[in-house]
């Protein structure tokens, strides 16, 4: 393996952050920006006879919680800026508001190729987000490529 | 008798593809009128699996499955059809800086061949890599329609086809189900091993096939009202 | 706009249905209320000459954007058959420019007959049908 770094890294949690708590203003103006007009998400009285017995956010929500200030300290670098390649999200519970959500986040995997832009180490951060009952809501994993 | 094959795929063994292989024949299957391939070779990412036998599939589908691998060069990356053992003895294939020249000298003496695949694209094709150092030998052909092209690679390819006189061949460079067998190269010849194929793409008569559909032009839409 | 289809069932499904196409317009205003919404209020998401310092073309829209209607995409196509879209993974390929009109695409190309669930590619097309940010997602049918 040409990419340097410690084995310890994999699997160990490096931050956790504090609980950001959801409120239905937040989900009305996520729910406006991206056009969703699903009642489950957007009508509290349609919800409460939906599946889930009251207002959802949509499952995309649970990708807009941020990492710690510090995240991007912990993660391992490999050379110039990283650019975020794309995200793969389980999604696993929806999130409701009055929910408080905590991300936990470790390194999950490291590896390296070549492409378009050059020689790239590919980190794979995961963030569990749990809601205030200690219940996962997503995993959320972050493809952070780093041109070297 | 010619057959017509996509001679570049990536099924969920390279990592940045979650086709299974038999999604990748079902669909083709489905898609059989706008995409009349034969067969497939998975040529997945830096690695190679000797002992990996999708007779089963091809039965029940009728679709060729040829395995081959795409490694990466210090001129690009390159499609290695006909691996060996000694080749996979010779090469790290995880290497992501292998010797082109001497992949492509080894792999023609092991009784393979190399191909150089989508040689316009920036820093991992050929294209770039000639504009600073001295053109390979003993290239045979490379791969002139990629599925995964960005304007212009394709036709960058194209001319260093033409100043080099290299063969040209054809194939999806699919990661996702939906766009296997959109791009193939068509052998003059019957082609049923993957010997057939190294044979065929060192001496036969072939030529890239693009069976992508023609776009329509794409409307203005509404705005979501914002406020 | 995506027809929001009511009654899907595990067995409905086709192997090859499609979802969408769908056009949008993806607006500057649209992209900078997602910005504000977030939390992400930074000059590459909201600010053509901000975005031109950091040495891109002018501003851009957020991965997380794409990937959210690319999420509606598939949830429009769930509607309301008790289905649930338990995965959804995306590769940013190139920028998404705000003030164009994107065109998703997604098509169903799976069926696990053992847990219930399908899997579908999806994908945002630009205005010169370039391949943007492309994905797939699996959705878990009821038992």
């Amino acid at each position: 393996m040409a990419v340097n770094y410690d084995p310890a890294l994999i699997g160990r949690v490096f931050e956790t952050t504090d609980p950001v708590p959801v409120t239905a203003e937040m989900i009305a103006k996520f729910t406006e920006a991206i056009g969703e007009t699903n009642p489950l998400h957007t009508d509290p009285e349609a919800a409460r006879r939906g599946p889930y017995g009251s207002l959802t956010a949509p499952p995309s929500f649970a990708v807009t919680f941020r990492n710690g200030q510090h995240f991007f300290q912990h993660v391992p670098r490999f050379g110039k800026q990283g650019f975020d390649a794309g995200k793969d999200v389980e999604f696993v519970a929806p999130i409701h508001p009055g929910d408080s959500i905590t991300l936990s986040s470790h390194v999950k995997e490291i590896y390296e190729k070549t492409g378009r832009t050059g020689s790239m180490v590919f980190v794979i951060v995961r963030s569990t987000l749990k809601n205030q009952n200690g219940e996962v809501v997503a995993h959320v994993d972050h493809r952070f490529m780093n041109r070297t | 008798m010619s057959t017509i094959l996509d001679l570049h795929s990536h099924s969920e063994a390279s990592e940045d593809s979650r086709a299974p292989l038999e999604a990748y024949l079902n669909w083709l299957k489905l898609r059989r009128a706008e995409r009349p391939v034969d067969g497939i070779v998975l040529t997945e990412h830096r690695q190679f699996n000797g002992s990996a036998d999708y007779r089963a599939l091809e039965d029940r589908f009728g679709i060729m499955v040829l395995k081959a691998s795409e490694v990466e060069t210090d001129y690009g990356h390159v499609l290695v059809f006909g691996v060996t053992d000694e080749m996979t003895r010779r090469f790290d294939f995880a290497n992501v800086r292998l010797p082109a020249q001497e992949v492509i000298d080894e792999v023609a003496r092991m009784g393979g061949i190399a191909v150089p695949c989508h040689p316009g694209r920036p820093n991992v094709g050929l294209c770039e890599h000639y504009t600073r150092k001295p053109a390979l030998e003993n290239v045979i052909a490379v791969e002139v329609l990629n599925g995964g092209s960005r304007k212009g690679e394709d036709e960058r390819s194209e001319e260093l086809v033409r100043t080099h006189g290299y063969g040209a061949i054809g194939g999806s460079d699919s990661h996702l189900v939906s766009l296997i067998g959109l791009c193939a190269t068509r052998f003059d010849a019957d082609i049923r091993t993957i010997d057939d194929l190294v044979r065929e793409l060192k001496t036969g008569a072939y030529e890239p096939v693009d069976f992508r559909p023609r776009r329509k032009p794409v409307h203005h839409a509404v705005a979501v009202e914002v406020k | 706009m995506a027809e929001i289809k009511t009654v899907k069932s595990y067995e409905d499904v086709q192997i090859g249905e499609a979802l969408g196409p769908e056009e949008m317009y993806l607006s500057k205003d649209q992209v900078r209320s997602y910005a504000r919404a977030t939390g992400m209020w930074v000059p590459r998401f909201t600010d053509d000459e901000g975005a031109r310092k950091e040495g891109l073309p002018g501003m851009i829209t957020p991965g997380n954007m794409s990937l959210a209607v690319l999420s509606k995409l598939v949830t429009d196509w769930v509607g309301t058959s008790g289905a649930r879209m338990i995965r959804l993974g995306t590769t940013y390929r190139q920028p998404v420019l705000p003030d164009h009109t994107i065109t998703l695409h997604g098509f169903v190309t799976h069926k696990n007959d053992d847990d219930r669930t399908a899997e579908m590619d999806v994908w945002i097309e630009s205005d010169e049908n370039e391949r943007l940010v492309i994905g797939t997602a699996t959705v878990q049918f009821p038992k």
